[in-house]
């Protein structure tokens, strides 16, 4: 596990900072359907309609999030969700 | 001794007028730590908006209606960021002030200026004085949440948006107050739109782009360094579609950030007056005190004279 490759993530909402840390894999609600991230994904800016982000840390555990209306970058293994609104983080442990 | 109960009485009431500044002072000062937290709250999204805003700029060439003047049409907006309440000494006073004279400067260059104000105060002066407002936002002028932003973003935008044959705008300006510590507040006018701000980024880009070596450093500290300006982006779903969602929330976070600031120098503004207040009740006290003191030893004095005059008149009688 302690092998896997990761991603700094960092969620923001426009009045809060969300959440920020390190990741294996993010899922966020891209506008044109799910989109899946992977540490080292080529640099992208995209658009994000309301939705559920998903962020699996390194230890397995899944973040939630609701969020709704921003965009997503993702630029020298570093992804930046900035949405208007965000809530409902939720923590699930791998077991769950 | 009837100066002296008016004494009394303007001493008890100034003393009173005290105890409120002195709490209204409390209460900003207490307010300008969560002023301050809210702005730090809200900088890692401006950052990134602003970031990815320079990305765009930096990999396309943005030919949207934002960022170029659509045409000759003289009707331009204003947005006047005065206080919901008073007790602020000149914060809306010079809000006014500077927002009369710029409706007067663009006048004379043939403009039509719009005028939309947020805050209780500002709106109450105009609609006072019967002139034609645009549009009015009210409440939470010391702590604007996001809501208040993105409905006068939205209100603005749609204005600007708008073919002029329907009445749109070509610019807007922003008279707002901007923080620069805690004694002094600046009265600024900003030109919101169209942004003015990328034109700038493209030309730090376009040089970090000449120079990778040196040029970055200016841009971002240790993550610019990193990020090679010509790191190919993709924009999902289309470029224009990707500017077209986060321009307008660029303009949304800048006014956010401008509203954020005003809260920030109201709440200033608001404690240096009350501070002062509070201190001139002080001393006013201390000069009725001084005065009630001297009346009162007058009138002491003067009974004592009259004591003093009829005894040595009966003891001469007795003599």
């Amino acid at each position: 596990m302690a092998e896997q490759p990761t991603m700094q993530v960092n969620i923001v909402a426009a009045d809060h900072p969300v959440w920020s840390g390190e990741a294996v894999s993010a899922v966020i609600p891209a506008s044109e359907g799910d989109m899946g991230i992977l540490p080292n994904h080529e640099p992208v800016l995209t658009v994000i309609k309301q939705g559920k982000l998903t962020v699996v840390e390194p230890g397995g555990e899944r973040h939630l999030c609701e969020v709704s209306d921003g965009f997503i970058s993702f630029d020298s293994n570093k992804l930046t969700v900035a949405v208007e609104r965000a809530h409902n983080v939720k923590r699930t442990t791998p077991d769950e | 001794m009837g100066s002296q109960l008016a004494l009394k009485s303007r001493i008890a009431s100034t003393g009173s007028l005290e105890k409120i500044f002195n709490a209204q002072e409390m209460i900003a000062s207490s307010h300008i730590a969560r002023a301050r937290d809210v702005a730090l709250n809200a900088k890692p999204y401006t950052d990134a908006i602003f970031d990815a805003v320079q990305a765009l700029v930096a990999h396309t060439s943005i030919d949207h209606p934002i960022v170029k003047k659509n045409g000759d049409n003289p009707r331009v907006a204003v947005l006047a960021l005065t206080s919901d309440r008073g007790m602020a000494g000149p914060y809306t006073s010079s809000i006014i002030r500077e927002t009369e004279s710029l409706l007067a400067r663009l006048d004379e260059k043939g403009k039509q200026p719009e005028l939309y104000v947020y805050g209780r105060r500002g709106v109450t002066y105009y609609k006072y004085r019967n002139r034609d407002i645009a549009g009015t936002w009210e409440g939470d002028t010391d702590q604007p949440g996001v809501e208040v932003a993105e409905a006068i973003s939205n209100a603005l935008m749609e204005a600007y948006m708008k073919p002029a044959s329907q009445g749109g705008v070509s610019e807007l300006y922003i008279v707002f107050t901007e923080f620069i510590n805690m004694v002094v507040q600046k009265v600024r006018v900003l030109r919101m739109l169209p942004v003015q701000v990328v034109l700038g980024d493209q030309q730090t880009v376009a040089a970090a782009v000449g120079d990778t070596t040196d040029g970055i450093d200016g841009v971002d500290g240790a993550d610019g360094a990193d990020k090679p300006a010509t790191a190919l982006y993709a924009f999902e779903p289309s470029v224009d579609k990707v500017l077209d969602a986060i321009l307008p929330k660029y303009i949304q976070s800048r006014i956010h950030e401008c509203l954020l600031t005003a809260a920030a120098s109201e709440t200033a503004s608001r404690q240096n007056a009350m501070h002062t207040a509070t201190d001139n009740a002080r001393s006013l006290i201390d000069e009725l005190t001084r005065k009630l003191n001297a009346s009162r030893q007058a009138s002491i004095t003067q009974e004592l004279t009259e004591i003093i005059g009829s005894a040595d008149a009966l003891n001469k009688k007795e003599e």
